[in-house]
């Protein structure tokens, strides 16, 4: 009882299917299971959605066709036309996101971003293939990206310590974001509900407050994944034009 | 294939497709205003940007001086570093430039950081 209290026992990995290959543990835990869950949802979304194809859509229809329209649109305005040859890692980015937060509000359920390692991982596929991506399009000439123009050479010494700094920085900021906030979040809604459990009659009042967090939580979760979305745009954009 | 006169219907429905698309683009850049969403977006991605720098900086400079096996300049060095790091994200985020490392005042490319700009700007009010 008072371990199903404690307020961070919900981003506990358990194993469901324990798995060894060699020295490494590659069981399938509840974050995976929860992965598969949404990577499946958003399959069915899409496919389903756009099977029967009528000019006037019906429910999922409009659901898929509305997520797509909004990724194309902060693509074309963020990047330009260039950006949509990356349309699809931004898509399943932003949804893979978005429906992992969104599925981590189901009580009892996993949030799979709540976990550094998972948004690590997002972040630096992100961070290196902009990086590569950035060297294929210009070259060495890209190394420029660290020189500011117009400065004294003097200067540089400094300057372009900070700069490589602030671009090494980019995978470090975009995993911390996500990261933080759900597990900020659903600690904040977990201490709440322990409140809740532990004060009788009075409950009514965490849980009202619960009510109101968990609003924030909705807004939050679909925020998140649209600042990941759009700081993997302005990456992009950067690397793509560099100004 | 499709530059064929416009009789052929699939030629016709090649240039119906691209007007729409023309007319889209320029309704979305002349549609503005800021959404809340956007704003409280802006919001939390300057949020983190001064604290995660300066935290990630100074890790680096301890760990170089742990490595070392002596001294402390790493850490002075890297947190100020830091700092400048981390100040001049969220000047760049917040003055509209996106997110760009060694912008250039006289940039003679294309339409996108334009465009960035002005998504920026509608941003901000």
């Amino acid at each position: 009882m008072a371990i199903e209290l404690h307020p961070l026992h919900q981003f506990t990995i358990e194993r469901i299917v324990p798995l060894r290959i060699g020295g490494l543990d590659v069981s399938y835990t509840n974050s995976a299971l929860l992965m598969t869950i949404v990577v499946i949802l958003i399959t069915a979304l899409t496919v389903l959605g756009t099977r029967r194809a009528a000019l006037v859509p019906g429910r999922w229809q409009s659901v898929a066709e509305m997520s797509y329209e909004f990724v194309a649109d902060m693509i074309q305005s963020n990047v330009g036309p260039e950006g949509m040859a990356y349309f699809t890692f931004i898509f399943s980015l932003f949804m893979f996101i978005l429906f992992a937060n969104l599925l981590g509000l189901i009580p009892y359920s996993f949030t799979v971003t709540s976990h550094i390692i998972v948004t690590f991982a997002l972040a630096a596929v992100v961070f290196v293939g902009v990086t590569i991506i950035g060297f294929v399009q210009h070259g060495l000439h890209f190394l420029r990206f660290f020189v500011p123009e117009g400065v004294p050479k003097v200067l540089l010494l400094l300057l372009v310590p900070i700069e490589v700094l602030s671009y090494f920085i980019r995978p470090f900021t975009l995993s911390i974001r996500l990261f933080a906030n759900m597990l900020a979040g659903h600690t904040m809604l977990a201490i709440f509900a322990g409140f809740a459990a532990i004060l009788g009659v009075f409950a009514i009042f965490p849980l009202g407050v619960n009510l109101l967090l968990l609003a924030l939580e909705l807004l939050v979760a679909t925020l998140q994944a649209y600042v990941f979305a759009i700081l993997t745009c302005l990456y992009l954009n950067d690397a793509i034009h560099m100004h | 294939m499709s530059e064929d006169p416009p009789s052929d219907p699939l030629a016709r429905l090649g240039e119906k497709i691209d007007r729409a698309q023309l007319e889209r683009t320029t309704r979305r850049s002349a549609k503005s205003g800021p959404s809340a969403q956007q704003g409280i977006g802006f919001g939390y991605r300057v949020g983190i940007e001064l604290v995660a720098a300066v935290i990630i900086a100074a890790g680096l400079g301890w760990a170089f001086d742990r490595w070392l096996g002596r001294g402390h300049w790493g850490l002075i060095v890297m947190f100020f570093l830091g700092v400048a790091a981390g100040m001049l994200n969220v000047y760049r985020a917040v003055s509209g430039l996106g997110m760009a490392i060694g912008y250039r005042p006289h940039s003679d490319e294309g339409a996108g950081s334009r465009q960035t700009k002005d998504a920026w700007d509608d941003e901000e009010c």
